[in-house]
């Protein structure tokens, strides 16, 4: 029997007025935002995501997964207060949330310490939570709404083009659809295919450091108000942020080969090894990276017999002025990733904009990253609805030029500050310890300095 | 600085000078090496394209802050309440900002209610009909001018986009020849326009019949000041020649007290017949060009540029 099958091309050709590449934080913020606002919920809008994500996402909310995940981010009051407004944060798995009013940060090297107080100045969220609070926030929106923002997950972009005869962007994604938007916004990451259709440079480096992370859990012997700690060592910053019910989410940044040594060690061993890195010196350090980068058997009885010294010398008053140690490891929460500085020259092209990582990428050591990310939304949104009452095109650049002339130099000046904290700290050199050190304790005793800087980190300075 | 104006030289000087509207032919020579570049926001159009945002926002505020918010609510439970009193100086910023924000509510619920048809007189290149045409609020944009250029450049532009592709028209007319009977509008603008023709209070008038009961007629032009001169043609075409040499002809600029007078001359007019009588001044506004930041609204609307709106009675 002789057959004929045919296959119909079953592309589909889709006009959007946005087009948003990326699901995460930056991306469903941004979606969830236009659809929230009474000027911009009519506009159609597509997001477009390689992995999937709504299965999952809902997943999380409705079972929630025993152990934290490790990927867990700081959230300003600013940041919450935004998700807020959008109808977001209520969405949130709250429980699984940490809220804290105090950060110490201290130097690894000369002991010099400083206290950030701050009723809530930073709150943390798995990065997760926030997706799926997100997503869930979207999902009631788009139920009350007859312009649904539609998600297309498990679809990677294939190629981007310019339509030849509007010059609006086109894209051909993995499912064989096209879709031609007035505006495609990249939250899309350091790597930005956005970023680089539209021709636009980013400039940085590379910190040749790896943040490690891992999430442990507190050894249960005395209560404490939930704080986050910081200690600078010449390799980079450890800090240990309080997730709830004695959890702890670890970020340690350190030189490539000591990070390949903190995944290469057993859990027992990573276990001591964080401990030792929030207390012993930096001689002591140094001697103990050794051991482990030779597999030594005595790695773990060294420690031990280390911290032991430590706390036997140790006033008990002193002993706040450390975190305690952690004595459980969330299974398979080990894991790093490369710090990288990078800010692109501009977040706005003719029908192009950039948000989060896709415009700037920073080191963790203040956790901004993502929160810059927000700030970015806001004022996107925010002259989008301007454009929008205007009858502007919001894909025209006099649309867009606002949210780049306002977030682009705020946001080089926290990279700038980021970066310059990362150099000072970066090192053991006396006179820049001595120098940072008496810098440090003067400016813990200078309240209204002191508060100036909360209030940069805590988002609460700026309108 | 002003671009949206009447061109003849298609139409032959017998035509000009039968039209109310017609503008001066120096004047008017300085259209056609606008056309090509009227739509790139970083050509010379610039700050056109700046003034539209000031445009948009005078058009906005005026009709959103005319809405009568409890028009037709009877139950008093449901109506909004609005103080007799300006509550940012009287109350704590609590109570201010929830009776504000009520108000606020209210009024966009009944802003997304309307359905309005423009008139954009002298569109030029069609930077405000477009824009009105976007606005989800308008039904439908008709966009006359006396230009075949720049009428061919706005039907062009408008193909590109699918949301004012159906909502726009565009045609080569005078205001005096559409048929009041027939063309009747909710908003009809006569933007940068006036200080350009030869009989401004004809124009004026003609413009007039083509808006309905309750509608409104957003005009803007300069006042005959030391000021507007020195910007508008001292600065503006002989120094930074930002508008060809001749754009603008400081006799024919219109000072804000003289077109309010105008209007209110037509209420003691014994002529029952005088349109000007369904009319009110309903706001103006003054607004400034600062360079590197582009066009602002300022309340002195005696010097410089200004915007009027004239509603008429329901």
């Amino acid at each position: 029997m002789f057959q004929v099958i045919r296959r119909f091309a079953t592309s589909v050709s889709n006009v959007a007025d946005i087009v948003i590449i990326g699901g995460g934080p930056a991306g469903l913020t941004l979606g969830t935002a236009l659809k929230n606002s009474p000027v911009t919920k009519h506009l159609k809008i597509h997001l477009v995501e390689g992995g999937k994500i709504i299965e999952p996402l809902n997943s999380f909310l409705e079972t929630p997964p025993p152990n934290y995940l490790n990927r867990v981010v700081s959230l300003t009051p600013s940041t919450i207060g935004f998700l807020d407004s959008i109808g977001a944060w209520s969405h949130f798995n709250q429980e699984r949330t940490q809220s804290y009013d105090d950060i110490v940060t201290y130097d690894g090297v000369s002991g010099a310490r400083m206290n950030f107080e701050h009723p809530d100045i930073a709150t943390m969220v798995e990065t997760t939570n926030i997706q799926a609070g997100l997503l869930s926030r979207l999902n009631e929106l788009n139920s009350q709404q007859e312009v649904k923002l539609v998600i297309q997950e498990d679809t990677k972009v294939t190629s981007i083009a310019k339509d030849s005869i509007t010059q609006w962007p086109t894209l051909k994604l993995s499912n064989g659809d096209s879709l031609t938007c007035r505006l495609l916004v990249g939250c899309d990451g350091y790597n930005s295919p956005v970023r680089h259709f539209a021709g636009i440079e980013s400039r940085g480096w590379s910190y040749n450091r790896w943040g490690v992370v891992a999430t442990f859990k507190f050894a249960d012997t005395e209560f404490r108000f939930p704080t986050g700690w910081q200690r600078f060592l010449p390799t980079g910053p450890l800090a240990l942020l309080p997730l709830p019910n004695g959890y702890t989410s670890m970020v340690w940044s350190t030189t490539p080969e000591l990070a390949e040594m903190l995944l290469s060690l057993d859990e027992t061993e990573f276990l001591s090894m964080v401990n030792a890195g929030t207390r012993l010196s930096t001689e002591e350090l140094s001697m103990i990276y050794d051991l482990a980068k030779s597999k030594s058997p005595d790695l773990l009885e060294q420690i031990q017999w280390r911290l032991n010294l430590f706390a036997g010398k140790l006033k008990p008053a002193d002993e706040e002025n450390f975190p305690l140690q952690v004595s459980e490891i969330v299974t398979g929460s080990r894991a790093r990733f490369p710090l990288k500085l990078s800010h692109a020259d501009t977040y706005v092209e003719d029908r192009v904009a950039l948000v989060g990582d896709a415009a700037h990428t920073t080191h963790p050591l203040a956790g901004q990253g993502l929160n810059m990310g927000q700030e970015d939304v806001k004022s996107l949104v925010g002259a989008l609805e301007r454009a929008t009452s205007r009858g502007l095109d919001i894909g025209n650049s006099l649309a867009l030029e606002p949210y780049f002339s306002e977030r682009w130099p705020q946001n080089h000046v926290l990279l700038g500050v980021m970066d310059k904290i990362h150099k000072i700290y970066s090192t053991d050199f006396a006179p820049l310890v001595a120098a940072r050190s008496f810098g440090v304790d003067v400016l813990n005793s200078l309240g209204p300095i002191k508060d100036f800087m909360v209030g940069r980190i805590s988002g609460n300075s700026k309108r | 600085m002003h671009h949206l104006r009447r061109q003849f030289s298609h139409v032959g000087r017998l035509l000009q000078q039968s039209k109310l509207t017609a503008t001066s032919e120096i004047e008017m020579s300085h259209f056609n090496q606008l056309a090509s570049t009227w739509w790139d926001v970083n050509g010379p159009q610039r700050i056109l394209h700046k003034m539209n945002l000031l445009r948009m926002d005078f058009i906005n505020d005026t009709i959103k802050s005319h809405l009568k918010l409890n028009k037709g609510v009877t139950d008093p439970e449901e109506q909004i309440y609005i103080p007799p009193f300006n509550v940012d100086n009287v109350l704590p910023k609590e109570i201010a900002d929830r009776i504000n924000g009520e108000q606020e509510i209210r009024r966009q619920q009944l802003w997304q209610q309307l359905k309005l048809d423009a008139l954009d007189i002298g569109c030029g290149g069609g930077i405000l009909s477009e824009s009105l045409a976007r606005l989800p609020v308008v039904n439908r944009v008709k966009g006359i001018d006396l230009s075949t250029e720049v009428l061919e450049v706005a039907r062009q532009h408008k193909k590109l986009d699918p949301m004012v592709r159906e909502k726009l028209t565009y045609e080569l007319k005078a205001v005096e020849d559409l048929d009041p009977n027939t063309e009747q509008y909710d908003v009809v603008t006569m933007f940068e326009m006036l200080e350009h023709v030869n009989y401004p209070a004809e124009v004026l008038k003609a413009a007039l019949r083509h808006v309905k009961p309750g509608g409104w007629i957003f005009i803007s032009t300069i006042n005959r000041d030391l000021i507007s001169w020195f910007t508008t043609i001292f600065m503006g075409e002989h120094i930074l020649k930002i508008v060809p040499l001749g754009t603008h002809t400081y006799d024919k600029y219109i000072n804000e007290k003289e077109l309010e007078k105008w209007v209110e001359d037509g209420h003691e007019n014994s002529d029952l017949g005088d349109l000007r009588k369904q009319f009110e001044v309903a706001g103006s506004k003054g607004c400034v060009y600062l360079p590197c930041y582009g066009w602002k609204f300022t309340d002195n609307v005696e010097v410089g540029n200004y915007f009027m709106a004239l509603k008429r009675r329901d």
